[in-house]
């Protein structure tokens, strides 16, 4: 099945104008579940009740407000929030490109996959400058009336769009700072922990990871809709040990 | 402090490090509130039952699962029976090297702090920071939050240990539908787009990008509050594209030369 594209525009690059289209490039597999009232089994509705009336309220006797203070809103209609979208309308511009390593996963939020529109030239010259290059291309992007940095990369032959955090918005260790040991650990542990590492050591290979639990879940609603009596899965794990050296030492004996 | 969203421990073979999870991103998006347009009270959601039509606390919300048109009714508790080794332990299944993982498979970022503060945990946590980071591999572990299971990738960052929450391989789209048709562009065009690409080169600085919509929406708000009218910006309009692509990436260069 072809997939759905959500959103049309355009990326340009210095004075070139790829159009493209976006798509969704990841999807939640997780188990869905509707709210439903434990004593009858009936669905659960939810009411937007006035807060002052205790009256339901329709949709449309509903505004936004931006809380500025205690108990004080500023009320803003849809064009309003819309003013601060800016004016940059269907374009990515590309300003910059990085080093594709340089830039820690962390920043990346959401994922979209680029596809060709109309004619593919300009696509295929930029997917193939963007792998010939190994840089990844930084502009800014306006989507559902809201600006986000985006990076574009080359990703298996497509092009793939990440929504991009900002910095002020990643935290730092420096705001942690847990205590710290009194004591490193010893070289000897260092040296054990390595050798478990190694041992553990695989290629990663994302389709050897399935969601077992999903499966697990789906199995209790089986087990339940038959009228079976529903038990723990799995017995207790053991104590924690409290000898560092010792508890590496059994884990390489048993690997 | 931030706020804990669970803890447990990481299972490295037989050592368990006691840990809490915090979130790594902080979300700095300016919040709306529903208000009730005539009083300009805030808006509660409440949860009614169909059937009654009467209003439910939360602790009497179950979850439903359509079973081929059945409804099986389960409860938080009996969820809670589902693997619950995983709830309470991050165990790591294997070590990685970090390339190999598509920051495509990343979803939330997090710190696993050591949790509590005995010299066997802080050492633990320390042994296995130290570890990570002398042979740059990161752990893939799995546990279970909130009734979903995560796949995790556990590496060092600022010498803590940061976590990764994972895509399981499904929840990825595959590409091959997107892949562009037609014919395979000239090298001379590539090379052009690479050039155009160099000139544009710079290092990776997340200090230089602020969130201007963050700022456009708080003036908005000042704006709105001091009784202004606010006005839209106007589009700029979108760019076709031009008829010989090398000579818009010509032009281009030259532009940059000059």
């Amino acid at each position: 099945m072809a997939p759905k594209s959500i959103w049309n525009g355009t990326i340009s690059f210095g004075l070139a104008a790829v159009p493209i289209k976006l798509y969704s490039a990841t999807e939640s597999k997780t188990v869905h579940f509707n709210e439903v009232h434990v004593s009858d089994g009936a669905r659960i509705e939810h009411k937007r009740v006035c807060s002052k009336e205790g009256k339901e309220v329709p949709y449309k006797e509903v505004v936004k407000g931006y809380e500025v203070s205690e108990d004080e809103y500023v009320v803003l209609d849809k064009d309003e929030v819309a003013a601060a979208a800016g004016g940059r309308g269907k374009v990515i511009e590309l300003e910059e490109f990085v080093p594709e390593g340089e830039i820690d996963p962390i920043f990346f939020e959401k994922t979209y996959y680029v596809g060709s529109r109309d004619e593919s030239e300009p696509y295929r010259v930029l997917q193939a400058a963007l792998e010939r290059s190994g840089r990844v291309g930084i502009g800014r992007f306006t989507f559902h009336n809201r600006e986000y940095l985006a990076a574009v990369r080359n990703l298996n032959g497509v092009l793939a769009l990440h929504t991009m955090r900002f910095h002020d918005e990643i935290v730092h260790a420096k705001e942690l700072d847990p205590p710290k040991p009194g004591k490193s650990p010893s070289k000897r542990e260092v040296d054990m922990a390595g050798k478990l590492v190694d041992s553990l050591h695989r290629r990663f290979k994302p389709d050897e990871y399935e969601d077992t639990y999903r499966e697990a879940v789906l199995e209790l609603v089986e087990r339940k809709a038959k009228g079976e009596e529903l038990t723990p899965d799995e017995p207790e794990p053991e104590e924690e040990p409290d000898d560092l050296a010792a508890a590496l030492q059994a884990s390489l004996g048993s690997t | 402090m931030p706020r804990t969203l669970w803890n447990g421990s990481l299972s490295f073979g037989l050592v368990n490090v006691p840990v809490s999870l915090t979130s790594a991103a902080r979300d700095l998006d300016l919040h709306f509130r529903q208000l009730h347009g005539k009083d300009g009270a805030p808006i509660e959601q409440r949860r009614y039952c169909s059937k009654e039509n009467e209003e439910v606390d939360w602790e009497e919300v179950a979850h439903g699962y359509d079973l081929d048109g059945k409804q099986v009714v389960v409860t938080d508790a009996e969820l809670g029976l589902v693997q619950p080794r995983k709830t309470r332990t991050i165990d790591i299944e294997a070590f990685v090297d970090l390339e190999d993982v598509d920051p495509i498979y990343f979803d939330h970022p997090w710190f696993l702090l050591p949790y509590g503060e005995s010299e066997g945990t802080l050492r633990a946590y320390r042994l296995l920071v130290k570890v990570m980071e002398s042979t740059d591999r990161a752990a893939l572990g799995r546990f279970v939050m909130r009734t979903k299971e995560y796949l995790v990738l556990v590496r060092p960052r600022e010498d803590l240990l940061g976590l990764t929450t994972l895509l399981f391989h499904d929840e990825v789209r595959p590409t091959k539908a997107i892949a562009p048709g037609g014919r395979k562009p000239t090298g001379k065009k590539v090379d052009q787009a690479v050039k155009v690409i160099e000139g544009l080169a710079a290092d990776w600085d997340p200090d230089k990008y602020e969130d201007c919509y963050r700022r456009r929406l708080q003036r908005v708000v000042r704006d709105k509050k001091k009784g202004k009218t606010i006005k839209a910006p106007e589009e700029v309009s979108e760019p076709k594209p031009a008829p010989d692509l090398m000579a818009a990436l010509e032009e281009t260069l030259a532009g940059m030369k000059g």
